[in-house]
Parts: structure tokens; C-alpha cells; sequence
């Protein structure tokens, strides 16, 4: 049986916010997507942390959906996209930035717990389905995209997060 | 339609050097995260928004061409940013929607 060569759109669009919390107990910080009417900003307790609310953006969520075989890829662990403009030679995405050159981007797909506890990220499934809906009608340079695991450190790796920031600030 | 008639016939100032290529399509939007749902490869993609964020957004989703309305200018590191991106810049002293009037009069849909 041959295999799809999928050909992608987006499905499950839905707006809303991007939060950023933040332990104040630990230092940990966790995002996540909410499509709620307002921002939550409640603090709250979850095990040994204490989260409060530190910022949000306006953002969307989406699946992506092939229009051939009707497969969806599931993208609910992802938080955001990020133009990576890092070059730190200590950072695996700062290389692979460095090899791109003129006209290359690499996009580094966000997942919503930056501690990446049992080694959680955005899925290679995810990372790859996206890799090709924003490479299969692209005429400029292709881009790459990569797991946001794949910084050295995702605090420290420079760049530019895709969100609407300071259009929703209290 | 090539940039650089678009760039002749609607009165474009340009921000920075590009290669000349065809556009098709046309978007406006103000935020970033609407534009990477909707804009289409290769769009004109027309906005008010100088901020990095709109350039990351329009290479993401290989926009053609970014005209930004009111003869707003963006900061000399957006435009770099831009030209890294291989992003044809321009600004038009036009509100966004005399811009797009333009644009219907060339025959953009």
C-alpha cells in the first residue's frame, strides 16, 4: 500500500491566549493555550508548585489535517513557534541556524512545559507534519523546524515567538 | 503580478533591496497570529504591525511581499531582519483600506 504524500491544511483553528505561569515556589515556569473568554489568571496549587500568572498573548491553536487522506496530526502539546535567531555554537539550534545561511529560517515549535519532564516535547509526528504544511507551497528558501528540546537552553535561545504580545496586558 | 509593477503602480516606497518575484493573493491582517492561519504563499500581505514578530510571521507562511500602511517605517533591525529572510519591504503612505482599493484596481482578488 503506498504511502501518503500528505498534503496539508489546518484544521481545529481556534483563537485564544498563550499564558505564561510561573512557580513561585521552584522557579518553573509551564504555558498553555486557553480559548476561554478571558485570560485565567487565577493562582493555584498543583503538587509541590505554586503557579501564578505572568503574561499572556493573544495566539492560536491547530491540527493539522492532510486533505488527501484525511489523517490529523495532533498539535495540542504545542504552545507556540519561535524564528530562531540563536548562532550560540553551544546550541544545537544555534548551529543548525548558522547552516541555513541567507534566506534560511529555522522555526522552533514550542511545546507547553519547557522543563520537558520525561523528556516531553512537541511529538516528532508534530514537528514533521509541520516541517511540511509550511514547506509545501513555500517558493523561498525551505524552512526547518525543530523541537523546542533541541535548545540548549530554551530560556537562553534567542529569538522571536510568533504571539500578538502586549495586546492583551492587564 | 510582478513586485516591482505592484511597487510602480500603487506608489510603494521601498525598505529594503529584494529580488523582484511574482505575488498572487492579497492579505491584511495587524496580528500575527491571524496571519499565520490565513495568509497564502506568496500574498501581498498588508499590515500596520513593525514589530519582528510580523516578519517572522510573513516568512513562516511565505508572504510575497509586506507593505506596511500609514507610512509607518519599522525599526532598522526589522528591516534587517527582513532582508535575512529574503522579504520585500515597502511602505505606503495610504490607510489600509485606500491600499487595498488599489490593489482591487489592479486587478488583485
Amino acid at each position: 500500500m503506498n504511502a501518503c504524500s500528505h498534503l496539508w491544511t489546518m484544521a481545529d483553528v481556534r483563537s485564544g491566549y498563550l499564558v505564561v505561569e510561573g512557580c513561585y515556589h521552584c522557579g518553573a515556569r509551564t504555558s498553555f493555550f486557553s480559548d476561554e473568554a478571558g485570560v485565567p489568571v487565577d493562582e493555584y496549587k498543583e503538587g509541590a508548585h505554586r503557579w501564578e500568572y505572568l503574561s499572556s498573548a493573544q495566539a492560536v491553536s491547530f491540527n493539522l489535517r492532510c486533505t488527501t487522506c484525511g489523517r490529523t496530526v495532533d498539535l495540542s502539546d504545542m504552545a507556540g513557534l519561535k524564528l530562531s535567531t540563536c548562532e550560540d555554537p553551544e546550541c544545537g539550534v544555534g548551529r543548525l541556524n548558522r547552516e541555513q545561511g541567507r534566506g534560511g529560517s529555522v522555526y522552533v515549535a514550542l511545546c507547553v512545559d519547557s522543563r520537558h519532564e520525561g523528556g516531553r516535547c512537541v511529538s516528532d509526528e508534530g514537528v514533521a507534519a509541520l516541517s511540511e504544511y509550511f514547506n509545501q507551497r513555500r517558493r523561498r528558501k525551505r524552512i526547518v523546524v525543530v523541537p523546542c528540546k533541541d535548545c540548549n537552553d530554551i530560556d537562553l535561545c534567542r529569538g522571536i515567538v510568533i504571539a500578538d504580545t502586549g495586546l492583551t496586558e492587564f | 503580478m510582478m513586485i516591482s509593477e505592484v511597487v510602480e503602480r500603487t506608489g510603494l516606497k521601498a525598505l529594503n533591496a529584494a529580488d523582484d518575484a511574482d505575488v498572487a493573493g492579497v492579505y491584511i491582517s495587524d496580528m500575527v497570529s491571524d496571519i499565520i492561519t490565513a495568509a497564502q504563499s506568496g500574498c501581498i500581505l498588508v499590515t500596520l504591525q513593525t514589530h519582528k514578530s510580523m516578519i517572522a510571521a510573513a516568512n513562516l507562511v511565505d508572504a510575497g511581499m509586506v507593505v506596511i500602511a500609514h507610512g509607518k517605517e519599522p525599526p532598522a533591525d526589522v528591516v534587517e531582519l527582513a532582508d535575512k529572510a529574503g522579504i520585500a519591504l515597502f511602505s505606503t503612505p495610504d490607510d489600509t483600506w485606500s491600499y487595498a482599493l488599489k490593489l482591487v484596481d489592479l486587478g488583485m482578488r
